[in-house]
């Protein structure tokens, strides 16, 4: 008996203390919430990029290998049919993306409300206009310290740290590409947006664990909208001309290539 | 068994308290403080009620800015540079000292009415207030830690895991909450209380004969730059100092890599000037009679020199007399704030 009401006691506590944050005004109508995970895959022609043996041409006919690539994805944003958007909790929105760590590719969001998706929206990098204002956005300067994302002089993030090697058309020595893209100062914003539609609805459903893949497409970087030379330019960290340039290819090299509900 | 009843509803009594239950005592125990805009200043650029500055809060900060375990060394505060007697700034000292007695390149500037500026540092690396700390405690020439490493030191001082909870309503020693605190303390430093501004705001003070010349010189000479009452347009600009060679410091540049900003600096305010030197954004003039003889005839030129000191004559500077200089300088004294570097509220001890 004493056990029975143990056991109950248990139970009702830990039922009555139910994180009830999600139900918006605590009307009895409710609202139901599921999980999304996205997958992020690095790619050169169709391929996951190879940061040990992968050797590339870019459009100017250089050919390069990657040392390190990470990014910084923020903001989601889910978008139904009707245009109804789901904002990502702002101070949760901030993931960066480290090809040399498996389990950073995967970003796993929670607690999105059950509805059928037609479009996602993401941020590439940190927007200066929300940062540090909304609230929760500071918390990723750990993660940032931590691989290298923040400018050592300032206190803002770099977005994209792209490096490597690469040799010139004929050349059999090899020099060293940096790669930085970042907003400095309250002139130079390179943050970007991407809405992007999804191949299929994807609906999100209290017990289900839907999936969205997203490629991005890395020989972008350097040919896209506009064309990056190494040899023009191997060494860009504080660049008003060559770092919007490259945030502009960025912002062009994502897909969707995959839904499973 | 009823024993057990009792435990029961007990545990359901307070099983259910949720932090919102908990947001009126906290309320209370934490009153927000004052932020009062001097009558004479204009409307800060800080937006105070994003991070309105409460006592616990304000308390936490002035901890955490005197704080030794914010560097790697365990020593170097932000009140290891920035010391009350001289506006929070090193005094004597010309360039940041930092841990394992490594060198900065740049003087450490002094805090005051941080609330009413945009950007901060010489030359605007921090676009807010809140991200101004980044750059001390990371810097390895300054603090040289990293924010995971001061988490992990705060939370194991009970003392801090009681003020983080009492400061802030999610009660988490995060770095979010680190840099609010620090701008809750750093906003609150408002010094408006010298004799220029009890004259400016017609609170009986009157300026000396010498002063007041002095004050007519300075508008006409130094306040295109030196505007306003906080006496900074806040912009960048080149005041003709000769390139060190040891630091070669780009100045502006280095924040938006633009050739034009080439050696532009933040143009100073010059409250409680008489108490910060050395001066300039290496620290290498050491009395403001040096400052006042380098603009009048210590320039050098280069392409970014601001055309404000290019004269039609093609001499530089600003053409100023002696007598002039010191009628300058004794104007310049008035803006010296003896309460704000005595107000025991931001005092370590």
């Amino acid at each position: 008996m004493k056990k029975i009401i143990l056991i109950i006691a248990a139970f009702l506590i830990v039922l009555s203390c139910k994180n009830d944050d999600n139900n918006n005004g605590g009307s009895d109508n409710i609202e139901k919430f599921g999980t999304l995970t996205l997958d992020f895959s690095n790619t050169i022609e169709d391929k996951t990029i190879d940061l040990e043996r992968g050797s590339y041409t870019n459009g100017s006919n250089e050919t390069y290998a990657i040392a390190e690539l990470k990014y910084i994805i923020s903001n989601i944003v889910l978008i139904t049919s009707t245009g109804e958007e789901f904002k990502y909790p702002v101070a949760d929105s901030y993931f960066l993306i480290n090809e040399a760590e498996e389990s950073s590719k995967e970003i796993s969001l929670t607690d999105i409300p059950e509805e059928e998706y037609t479009k996602i929206r993401f941020g590439f990098g940190v927007d200066q206009s929300k940062y540090p204002i909304e609230s929760g956005t500071a918390n990723f300067i750990p993660t940032a310290e931590e691989n290298g994302m923040l400018w050592a002089w300032a206190a803002g993030y770099k977005f994209l740290k792209f490096e490597g090697t690469y040799n010139t058309i004929g050349s059999t020595t090899s020099n060293d590409f940096i790669l930085h893209v970042g907003s400095h100062g309250a002139n130079l914003d390179n943050y970007k947006e991407m809405t992007i539609n999804l191949p299929s609805v994807l609906s999100i459903k209290e017990m289900t664990t839907p999936n969205v893949s997203i490629n991005a497409d890395i020989a972008k970087i350097f040919d896209s909208i506009n064309t990056h030379s190494l040899e023009v330019k191997s060494d860009v960290q504080v660049d008003p001309v060559n770092a919007p340039i490259i945030a502009e290819n960025v912002s062009t090299m994502f897909s969707i290539t995959n839904v499973s509900n | 068994m009823k024993f057990l009843s009792y435990i029961v509803i007990f545990l359901f009594g307070t099983a259910c308290s949720s932090e919102k239950d908990d947001y009126v005592p906290v309320t209370l125990e934490n009153p927000k403080l004052e932020f009062t805009v001097p009558a004479n200043f204009p409307e800060p650029s800080y937006n105070v009620s994003l991070n309105p500055p409460t006592e616990k809060g304000f308390e936490l900060g002035k901890k955490l800015f005197y704080e030794g375990r914010l560097a790697s060394d365990g020593v170097v505060s932000c009140g290891f540079c920035h010391i009350q007697d001289f506006a929070f700034t090193h005094h004597t000292h010309i360039v940041s000292h930092g841990v394992d007695g490594a060198l900065g390149t740049r003087n450490a500037q002094p805090l005051h009415n941080m609330a009413f500026m945009k950007e901060f540092t010489w030359d605007g690396a921090a676009i807010h207030l809140d991200l101004q700390p980044i750059i001390p405690i990371t810097a390895e020439v300054e603090m040289n830690e990293s924010f995971s490493s001061i988490i992990k030191k705060l939370e194991e001082r009970p003392e801090y895991v009681k003020l983080f909870s009492e400061a802030f309503e999610n009660q988490k020693i995060n770095s979010e909450n680190i840099l609010k605190a620090l701008s809750q303390f750093m906003i609150m430093m408002v010094s408006a209380d010298s004799k220029y501004d009890k004259i400016e705001r017609n609170e009986g003070s009157v300026f000396t004969e010498q002063e007041a010349a002095g004050f007519e010189l300075f508008k006409s000479k130094c306040a295109s730059c030196h505007a306003g009452t906080l006496f900074t347009d806040q912009s960048y600009r080149n005041n003709g100092l000769s390139v060190d060679p040891q630091y070669n410091d780009l100045g502006r540049k280095r924040v938006t890599g633009l050739d034009e900003d080439l050696h532009k600096f933040k143009v100073p305010s010059l409250r409680n000037i008489e108490l910060t030197f050395p001066y300039m954004h290496d620290g290498r003039l050491k009395t403001l009679n040096d400052v006042l003889d380098h603009y009048s005839n210590g320039m050098v030129d280069s392409p970014t020199l601001d055309p404000v000191f290019k004269n039609t004559d093609t001499s530089l500077g600003i053409l100023m007399t002696d007598l002039e200089k010191e009628q300058i300088i004794a104007f310049l004294k008035t803006l010296t704030d003896d309460n704000f570097v005595a107000d025991s509220r931001f005092s370590e001890f």
